[in-house]
């Protein structure tokens, strides 16, 4: 019972802090403008972190609106979809759903896919650490590709758009400027990214469609076999297998014996 | 090695990620626990590799040790996980409360902030059921922090001292003693009622109200004093009222509590941190004199 009455104390403030307007739950010791005081000062802290964490997160789609708007809009997804856990990095993932719903940003219709990416460079660099087992690739020289996969390294993420997000991105962080993204736009250019760790950080690379559905379906776990076949006649491995070296895009190769969910680290 | 120990942030990565002799001298560094649970990348490395040189304390904002509907079994792993990674020397959470759901029946929201509970027996059973709980499957006691708290409840019936002092005797745990709280707590309640007194003779009464050997730690930050509200906000260098009062702990609670200089917003280069520690192990070397 008296656990009840605390639990509903406490529920009270936490809807005060999530109203729309700030009304101070009932059974406060402060009262009138000292308790709107009060709360205020929790209201204006949550405003404050939902800005700073959806900024850490979405850093592309921040800078595109600029700090006002982008400021208003963590407060409107704060409100809308607010965190149930603990760790604020893993807030905001409604963030690309929600600016779809959001008649306003009509006009920046790439806005959500970039939030993809943002969202996906931001989960790379979150991944477990993994360096590229390279002995195990003497396993592509002699066995039956049917039996065989190649695993991605934790965090590499495939995404498709039909705006060109990688030139956007890239625009936004110092790796093109604003005219190719301008001029990409204007041609209706779309673009398939991989993003993938670069040491410590995401890197953004632009796919071809062969590449894309190769690695789309390594993503799934597909055996080599079938992945070829998925990534048609104009794919060449070999050509793809030194860029995925270079790049260090590749775990580990490995018989088809190993289950997928069974081999992350 | 003194027993100061400064906050590190993302901006002072860099210091930390030095060869070993040319990292900053502090007794030891004291980490938001909930900005490394992702499962790798450079935070963590930073800080496992911290741990080679540097005592390392885990603080925790998140677990909302006061939520009347428990605490998240998702955060109490993420917490055991890092534990079991970095081997802290402390690990602390809050007096609070963080979750709750979103209406009648609703999903469990996390408010993401230190939400002050009430004194009231039932709330110090529910926080005494939720500190076990991380101790039990932490295999350690934990440290609890004091809070700087903006409303209160009519229902308090606890001084706060007592409350925590009682926490800690029924759960084991000791208590984070947080001397800037108990100044904003101090400072707020004297513009309430001009008669409220002293502010610092008040905080100074709150940490003489503990039993000394509860205290396992001390924090030192600075306040926003926004005229009408004095605001726990972690962006300035410690005030003077704060000072006094740590003097005050010192010669209370002994002169070698580890102590912490909390830094959150606006950081600062590097040496204002340091300069801040510094200021803190003269306190403490003076206090070891008196006490000698």
């Amino acid at each position: 019972m008296s656990r009840a009455v605390e639990a509903t104390r406490q529920a009270a403030l936490m809807a005060a802090l999530q109203a729309r307007e700030a009304v101070p739950p009932p059974g406060l010791r402060e009262q009138g403008e000292r308790a709107r005081r009060g709360l205020g000062a929790y209201r204006a802290n949550a405003a404050a972190i939902a800005e700073r964490a959806l900024q850490a997160r979405y850093p592309t789609v921040a800078a595109m609106l600029g700090a006002e708007d982008f400021a208003a809009l963590a407060r409107a997804l704060w409100r809308a979809e607010p965190p149930v856990r603990g760790d604020l990095a893993l807030w905001g993932d409604g963030l690309p759903a929600f600016i779809e719903a959001e008649r306003d940003l009509d006009p920046w219709p790439w806005l959500a896919d970039s939030a993809r990416l943002d969202a996906a460079v931001a989960g790379c660099e979150a991944a477990a650490d993994a360096q590229t087992e390279r002995g195990s690739l003497a396993l592509l020289a002699g066995e039956d590709p049917a039996g065989l996969r190649l695993r991605l390294r934790p965090g590499a993420m495939l995404l498709s758009s039909a705006w060109p997000i990688a030139t956007l991105h890239a625009a936004h962080h110092g790796g093109a400027d604003l005219e190719a993204a301008r001029a990409a736009l204007a041609a209706g250019r779309g673009e398939a990214v991989l993003v993938a760790r670069e040491g410590w950080r995401a890197r953004v690379s632009a796919l071809d469609a062969p590449d894309f559905a190769w690695m789309g379906a390594l993503a799934q776990g597909a055996m080599l076999a079938a992945a070829l076949a998925a990534a048609g006649p104009d794919f060449v491995f070999d050509a793809w297998l030194v860029r995925a070296l270079q790049q260090g895009w590749l775990w580990r190769a490995e018989r088809a014996a190993v289950a997928p969910e069974e081999s992350f680290p | 090695m003194t027993h100061i120990g400064i906050g590190l942030r993302q901006p002072h990565y860099r210091h930390f990620d030095a060869p070993a002799a040319a990292r900053p001298a502090v007794g030891f560094v004291e980490v938001h626990s909930e900005n490394f649970y992702a499962d790798g990348g450079a935070a963590l490395a930073v800080l496992q590799g911290v741990r080679e040189t540097h005592d390392v304390s885990l603080h925790g904002v998140g677990l909302g040790l006061g939520s009347a509907v428990g605490i998240d079994d998702w955060h109490l792993e993420q917490l055991a996980r890092l534990v079991g990674r970095v081997e802290p020397v402390r690990v602390s959470d809050h007096a609070c409360f963080a979750r709750a759901p979103r209406g009648t029946g609703g999903p469990l929201l996390h408010a993401a902030d230190l939400l002050p509970i009430a004194y009231t027996d039932a709330a110090l059973e529910i926080l005494c059921a939720n500190v076990q709980r991380v101790q039990e499957r932490l295999g350690r006691a934990i440290l609890v922090e004091n809070l700087a708290a903006y409303l209160s409840y009519d229902a308090d019936v606890w001084p706060e001292a007592d409350f925590l002092a009682e926490l800690a005797r029924r759960s084991g745990c000791a208590l984070l003693l947080d001397l800037n709280n108990l100044v904003v707590n101090a400072l707020n309640r004297q513009r309430d009622d001009p008669a409220a007194g002293d502010p610092v003779a008040a905080a100074c009464a709150f940490v003489d109200a503990l039993p000394p050997a509860l205290v396992g730690e001390i924090h030192l930050a600075g306040y926003c004093d926004r005229g009408a509200l004095v605001v726990d906000d972690h962006g300035s260098r410690v005030h003077a009222p704060v000072w006094a009062l740590y003097r005050h702990a010192l010669a209370r609670l002994g002169p070698a509590v580890p102590t912490l200089i909390e830094w959150d917003s606006d950081v600062p280069p590097l040496e204002v941190l340091l300069d801040e520690a510094a200021h803190a192990a003269a306190l403490q070397a003076e206090a070891g004199r008196r006490a000698a």
